[in-house]
């Protein structure tokens, strides 16, 4: 049976009706048609499906739909501004950080929530703050460079 | 990857829950973080009808600080137990249990009950918990109950738990004065690793001396279940720690107390080796932090 829920995605309300079998990063993909949200492995292994789910980035794949009733979820679409990309994402550009792109939603907003919880991250913890999400082209060492050069 | 079809419940109360589960008897599972359920859902390891989520149950996510011990609610995630000031303060190597579970990500969703509940023989907070002699506590229609975690685990992914049985949290009594303990897990990276051995150790020293007044060692990835070793633990009872002491205990763990297997992450031999190495290194760190 069809469940109604509520939420908030880069500052819009949306209110759907969800089959309970249904990933968080399904309904965000394929119902709401944010699609820089990725789905690489769908069992939490990858990160391309990183969203920031009430101030906590987590695999959406990994979340019911129906779990996320009430929440304030952040995706990659919600970072530029009408002033033009976010910092991150303008760091990545510049460092040449992306290679196929496919991880690159999801590095980004790990890197935002951790420099928005600790603006100064030493290299170690950039480094971990990115561990959960996998760059299939090795471009580590470019993305770590983005990272870095955007740290306060 | 499809997620079978099943209908969603979410109790308020651990009694809605219950009532629901005694209802819908086996054709029905419970839900905390998801990230090991959601998975073996997808991977049709296990079916299931029914899901009851405990998200939404008051208390299950908190930490409390009592007189004597600490409550973990089952449903507290890994980054909450990370962060939490009495788990920093009194509880360090179940911090650092906590933190080397799964990635960042995942620790955002998984809780302390589901890494429990799955009973690897692997889990990341079991070898600390054992030291911490945590206790589970149980809730069932019959009515509360508690199981001390040395009698939890029963086989790979085999808990004491019955079907009708909610694990509602964990009991930690606070470490006594002049007590340490360490944790360390061996894998062959740092994020997304399943281990190949890990180990917690916990000693409590007499005042002013060396001398051990109480020790706990437990081993993951060495057995069926992540066990306690108890003869390596009575080789340092009375004892006067120290490298010999520590050397003597970690060879004990090594011979006598694991049942290593060969498989794909490493040998049987190697592990058996490395029980040593970690027994003789989480020692040696808690009795640094016992004596400061």
């Amino acid at each position: 049976m069809k469940k109604l829920i509520q939420m908030t995605i880069n500052d819009r309300a949306y209110e759907v009706a969800v089959e309970p079998n249904k990933t968080l990063a399904d309904l965000i993909r394929y119902d709401l048609g944010l699609t820089g949200t990725k789905k690489g492995c769908d069992t939490g292994d990858c990160g391309a499906c990183t969203v920031i789910l009430n101030g906590d980035p987590v695999n959406s794949c990994l979340v019911l739909a129906v779990q996320a009733d009430n929440a304030v979820i952040e995706t990659i679409e919600g970072l530029s501004t009408d002033d033009g990309l976010h910092p991150l994402q303008q760091a990545f550009v510049e460092k040449g950080a992306i290679q196929c792109g496919f991880c690159t939603p999801g590095m980004i907003l790990s890197a935002k929530n951790l420099l928005d919880k600790n603006p100064a991250p030493t290299e170690a913890e950039i480094r971990e703050g990115i561990s959960g999400n996998l760059c299939r082209c090795t471009g580590y060492q470019k993305i770590f460079e983005a990272i870095e050069s955007t740290r306060s | 990857m499809l997620l079978p079809k099943f209908e969603f419940h979410e109790p308020e109360s651990i009694e809605k829950a219950l009532a629901l589960k005694k209802q819908l008897n086996s054709g029905a599972r419970f839900l905390a973080g998801g990230t090991d359920l959601l998975v073996y859902l997808k991977k049709k390891i296990v079916s299931t009808d029914h899901v009851i989520s405990l998200q939404r149950i008051d208390g299950l996510g908190e930490i409390q600080e009592n007189e004597s011990n600490l409550f973990i609610g089952a449903c507290t995630t890994m980054a909450a137990i990370s962060r939490h000031p009495a788990v920093l303060k009194r509880f360090c190597a179940l911090k650092s249990g906590a933190d080397n579970m799964g990635t960042h990500l995942i620790r955002n969703r998984a809780t302390i009950g589901g890494n429990v509940c799955n009973a690897s023989p692997a889990g990341d907070t079991l070898p600390a918990l054992l030291v911490y002699d945590a206790v589970a506590l149980v809730e069932s229609p019959d009515g509360k109950r508690e199981i001390p975690l040395t009698d939890f685990f029963k086989g790979p992914g085999k808990t004491d738990l019955k079907n009708d049985d909610i694990l509602t949290g964990f009991r930690l009594p606070y470490p006594p004065d002049h007590s340490g303990a360490h944790y360390i897990q061996l894998g062959k990276r740092k994020s997304a690793e399943i281990n190949v051995v890990n180990a917690a150790s916990f000693l409590t020293c007499e005042p002013g001396t060396s001398n051990i007044l109480s020790a706990r060692i437990a081993l993951g990835s060495v057995a069926p279940t992540p066990i306690r070793a108890p003869e390596a633990e009575a080789a340092l009872m009375g004892r006067t720690a120290g490298d010999d002491t520590f050397n003597a205990a970690a060879e004990t763990a090594r011979f006598k107390d694991c049942s290593p297997i060969d498989d794909f992450r490493g040998s049987a031999a190697y592990r058996r080796a490395m029980v040593g190495v970690l027994t003789k290194r989480t020692l040696a760190e808690a009795f640094d932090q016992a004596r400061a």
